[in-house]
């Protein structure tokens, strides 16, 4: 099969080459192989130790485009079936550039302190839209573009999750 | 002389809560914790001797819920009170209603909290006391267009700070009338939300400072000690991200005068128990005191390591009248102790708040390694009270020793679930200006630290992804072409242990 690392270039394929005596197996990555011992396998959660160095795998999310892992702590994402991820990419950037660029959204969870901005003026990137408030932190949720502020989507006091529809710029 | 405490009622939670928990402990004083509906099963709660709910989530309505907590006080009969750091450890109004009580509030006075919470009033006694304070304009600014004014005369940059905020909660940089106006609009918000008073001043922003704070300790029999620096110039928007002692600047002979400066400004305000003297220190070497802080500090660990001293079993023996155990010249400084405060936050967007459930975590151990934290597996990381989660702070003979010592605890603590500021710690331990000990606080983005973290994080994903290759490629090949968990040539022959032990 194969797989990318969704911070790096290379696109490796990847097999089991071997499934050898106690637990031992190897798997070649690109061009070479590797010693895999297991030592734990469960549904989401792997412990092995690959060419001598201890590896602790927690499976976080899964899909049939990624899986979203943590491997010894540090979070990883490992993009698969490359060809078909490619042609949703496509047509999810056609999505992006219609409708959804429109929308500025919520990085944090948080409640509304105050709105700024004005309905219907022009607004610059990088203007303060609302000010959220988390974990004693205000923080300001800025306009992602030059635009119209076309619609503000709270009002103070609510509440507001995580890539929540703060506000349409057109 | 104050009675003797035999319990201690812990208006906080958190780490705090659990570090002054440990405290009673060793010296057999009765616990008492608080709880609000958020923190039910947060580990001061478990580890208390008693815990008492106190109200809902919001800190506004039970760990700030000063009517409510004095109540508990009473009927528990508590006879003391440790507020810890925040809430309500500089509230005035409420060491006075301890006071009224009859509760020791362990901490300074309510009469000298009054004047170190307000920094225009500190700064005039200050200057009377010959304490040499931060240039710039004096008096609280109400107006914009006031504000815009001073600004102007004093020069840009200048920084607009709430009178009444703590520990750099308020603070905002200005560089020019635009920036000004827009940030005195949401800095008055902010201040009105957390304080219920707006209350601003303008100060010119002194560049490439450090921030040099010292610990003191001052007892009822007039007596008051120094015990040393912390160097907490590394900061993000005002807030410590690394404190250490000691300062890689400050030799014997600074921190003597410097130290004695601080024991001046405490006396100064009629001063009692623990609290910290800031300082900005420019880059001629001058040091400016900035405030008092009147709790115990965040960063105290790393004054108790080189030192030797329990700060907490120290701010009990002076709450119940006694004297300073040791004498200023009795003191030493032993070795270097860093601390890293592991927060709730997302480096690589900002430093987002993260919160949620944690559904593992590893705490870091082993020589020179201390771990403050109320982490726990399956435990719950609340967006109502602040990002703090931990703090892992190592101590080493010397700064390098204590640095790499560092590393190995960063290296070991995992939290999953979450996102925390470890990543750019790892990133700092191995820059060369830190490990040169240039530091100031605008350390992060003089060398871009951020950029720097960005690219570790990108070699550490390329040394992890043949691992995170072959954890995919285990479970597609194992987990779900077969449909069963383990396959049976892996599981039953080769992984039993009748196989491994080769019987």
């Amino acid at each position: 099969m194969e797989l990318k690392l969704a911070d790096l270039i290379e696109v490796l394929d990847c097999e089991i080459v071997q499934t050898l005596g106690n637990g031992s197996i190897i798997i070649r990555i690109g061009k070479e192989e590797h010693n895999l011992r297991l030592l734990k396998l469960e549904t989401n959660e792997f412990e092995f130790i690959l060419d001598h160095t201890f590896h602790h795998a927690k499976i976080i999310q899964s899909n049939s485009i990624e899986t979203k892992i943590l491997i010894d702590g540090q979070p990883l994402t490992v993009k698969k079936h490359l060809k078909l991820t490619q042609v949703l990419g496509k047509s999810l950037a056609m999505v992006e550039s219609g409708g959804g660029a429109n929308n500025l959204t919520s990085q944090i969870p948080g409640r509304v302190v105050s709105v700024i901005a004005e309905t219907g003026m022009p607004i610059k990137k990088g203007d303060s839209v609302v000010v959220l408030e988390s974990m004693k932190m205000q923080v300001a949720v800025k306009a992602h573009k030059d635009g119209n502020l076309k619609e503000i989507k709270v009002k103070q006091g609510a509440a507001v999750a995580r890539n929540d529809i703060i506000a349409i710029i057109e | 002389m104050a009675a003797k405490i035999s319990s201690i009622l812990i208006a906080n939670r958190g780490e705090i809560a659990l570090r002054i928990i440990r405290a009673c402990r060793e010296l057999g004083i009765k616990s008492i914790a608080i709880y609000s509906d958020e923190d039910a099963r947060s580990v001061h709660v478990r580890r208390a001797d008693e815990a008492y709910h106190i109200g809902p989530a919001a800190a506004s309505e039970s760990y700030l819920n000063i009517n409510k907590i004095i109540e508990l006080a009473n009927s528990v009969g508590a006879d003391a009170i440790h507020p810890g750091y925040g809430f309500l450890s500089e509230n005035e109004k409420f060491a006075e209603i301890c006071e009224n009580n009859g509760i020791i509030f362990i901490g300074p006075k309510s009469k000298a909290m009054e004047v170190t919470g307000d920094k225009m009033k500190c700064k005039a006694i200050m200057q009377k006391a010959k304490v040499p304070t931060v240039p710039g304009s004096d008096g609280i600014v109400e107006d914009v267009e006031l504000a815009a004014n001073i600004a102007h005369d004093a020069g840009y940059p200048v920084l607009l700070k709430s009178a009444f905020g703590g520990g750099g909660r308020g603070i905002r940089l200005a560089n020019n009338e635009k920036q000004l106006k827009q940030e005195f609009e949401i800095a008055s918000a902010e201040s009105r939300a957390a304080f219920g008073k707006a209350a601003l001043y303008v100060e010119k922003f002194l560049e490439r400072i450090r921030h040099i704070e010292f610990q003191l300790i001052m007892d009822s029999h007039k007596n008051g000690r120094h015990i040393f620096e912390r160097e907490c110039s590394i900061q993000r928007r005002h807030q410590k991200l690394i404190e250490m002692s000691p300062s890689p600047i400050v030799d014997k002979k600074t921190r003597e005068r410097v130290g004695e400066i601080a024991v001046r400004a405490a006396t100064a305000v009629d001063y009692l128990n623990a609290g910290t003297a800031e300082f900005l220190r420019d880059q001629q070497g001058n040091f400016y005191f900035i405030e008092i802080n009147s709790r115990l500090q965040v960063e105290h660990p790393v004054t108790e390591l080189v030192t030797g001293i329990d700060l907490v079993k120290l701010q009990i023996a002076v709450a119940q009248g006694e004297e300073i155990p040791f004498k200023q010249e009795e003191l030493k400084m032993h070795g270097c102790a860093i601390e890293c405060r592991i927060n709730a936050e997302d480096p690589f967007s900002d430093f987002a708040p993260s919160i949620g459930m944690v559904p593992n975590c590893n705490i870091s151990s082993g020589p020179g390694i201390r771990v403050d934290t109320y982490l726990y597996p399956g435990c719950n990381v609340s967006g109502y009270y602040d990002s703090l989660v931990a703090k892992l702070i190592s101590w080493g003979n010397d700064f390098e020793e204590s640095r790499i010592r560092m590393k190995n605890g960063l290296s070991e603590f995992t939290i999953e679930g979450i996102n925390t500021t470890i990543p750019l710690f790892k990133t700092i331990m191995d820059e060369q200006n830190f490990i040169k000990g240039d530091l100031s606080t605008d350390y992060l983005e003089r060398f871009s630290i951020i950029n720097k973290m960005n690219e570790d994080a990108k070699e550490r994903s390329k040394k992890n992804s043949s691992a995170a290759i072959a954890t995919v490629l285990l479970q597609t090949e194992f987990v779900k072409k077969s449909g069963r968990i383990i396959p049976t040539d892996v599981a039953q022959s080769n992984l039993s242990w009748k196989k491994m032990t080769g019987k």
